[in-house]
């Protein structure tokens, strides 16, 4: 072959391998929801909606396709019976969920970033709002400085002064 | 007793060292990611929520300074808030502080969709933030001031995060002015005859 035939075949090599990370680089996506980031792929769909796998959404989400419309252990939201297609598909040799149509049923607040592949959905409604009709303070659990976890339950039995600041 | 949170995207880095300083008797946690801030719809700092013995919120969310300091800045009184806060202390749910839960639920609103959708935008950019893509991040700190330009929040984390006249045109004295007349806090109910 020679030295030149050689490094050219090297080359075709290289840029193909290239060319395949590439492609599946660009086929990842991240779903940050409810606080939990789950890298996923969307195969090769050209959609401006998120297609994922349905072992992705439960990943992703906890949810899950059932027949009576998509679940969580606690509970299930049907899916429109004249807009199934709309949310499950066949795509590219598998079922597929689209989790931004779903977002858009829920009325969940949804922002994207296309170049990075990023996607965040926010809280429905209805969770975001909860503490307006019970008035019961909104959980949470957040480390100190030394990295001690501490929740706002943990000190139910006692008034609190819950008071934000920042160094900014 | 105080739970003292810390919203700052920098993490122990930046709140770290005012705790240090501090040396607080009672919890002080760390929210680099806004948690609290989003659980609560809240859009300042310092704010502060009172939560009674069984979880309760009785009083929303409002301005609490400890002292007077920045009063030419916001115009507010701290003494008559922070009478409140002990009197609550001594008195519990019988104080003129506590809120009925008809009284506090007129004062509480459902987050917009806008507002939804910023706290969304918002989340997004911090997270491009701490994967190390903050300039990509500036795009959605934007969208996020523009979708609730009520939240200072929004707009001075974003700005301590970049440069605020470069990136953002602005910083937070020019902000500041451009309220003109327009309270920088949310003026507090106090009960009659406490000055606010």
């Amino acid at each position: 072959m020679g030295r030149i035939g050689f490094l050219l075949v090297t080359l075709c090599y290289s840029l193909a391998e290239f060319s395949a990370a590439f492609a599946a680089e660009s086929n990842r996506r991240v779903i940050i929801y409810d606080g939990t980031v789950t890298e996923v792929s969307v195969g090769a769909q050209g959609s401006k909606d998120l297609w994922i796998t349905l072992t992705d959404l439960t990943k992703a989400t906890k949810f899950e396709v059932k027949p009576e419309g998509v679940c969580t252990d606690k509970l299930c939201f049907p899916l429109p019976e004249a807009r199934k297609k709309e949310f499950v598909a066949e795509i590219s040799g598998g079922t597929r969920f689209n989790l931004s149509e779903f977002a858009r049923l829920l009325k969940q607040p949804v922002a994207h970033d296309a170049k990075h592949g990023v996607w965040y959905f926010g809280p429905r409604p209805e969770v975001q709002n909860g503490f307006l009709a019970t008035l019961a303070a909104p959980k949470f659990t957040l480390p100190d400085i030394g990295g001690k976890m501490h929740s706002l339950a943990d000190y139910r039995g006692k008034k609190v002064l819950l008071i934000t600041w920042a160094s900014w | 007793m105080i739970l003292s949170v810390a919203e700052d995207t920098g993490g122990v880095k930046a709140a770290g060292p005012s705790i240090t300083a501090a040396k607080p008797d009672y919890p002080v946690l760390i929210d680099p990611e806004h948690i609290v801030t989003r659980l609560y719809n809240l859009v300042n700092v310092p704010t502060a929520v009172w939560i009674n013995k069984n979880g309760r919120m009785v009083r929303p969310p409002e301005v609490a300074y400890v002292d007077n300091r920045y009063q030419f800045l916001h115009r507010l009184d701290a003494g008559p808030y922070i009478e409140g806060i002990r009197d609550w202390v001594t008195n519990g749910e019988k104080s003129p502080f506590v809120l009925s839960e008809k009284e506090l639920k007129t004062r509480l609103q459902a987050q917009s969709t806008d507002h939804a959708l910023a706290a969304a935008e918002f989340g997004l950019a911090e997270y491009l933030y701490r994967t190390n893509r903050g300039k990509d991040a500036v795009a959605h700190y934007k969208e996020a001031q523009r979708l609730n330009p009520d939240s200072w929040n929004f707009k001075r984390q974003a700005w301590a995060l970049a440069d605020a006249e470069k990136d953002y045109g602005t910083n937070f004295l020019k902000e500041v002015q451009k309220l003109g007349t327009k309270p920088y806090y949310a003026p507090r109910q106090l009960p009659e005859g406490k000055k606010n």
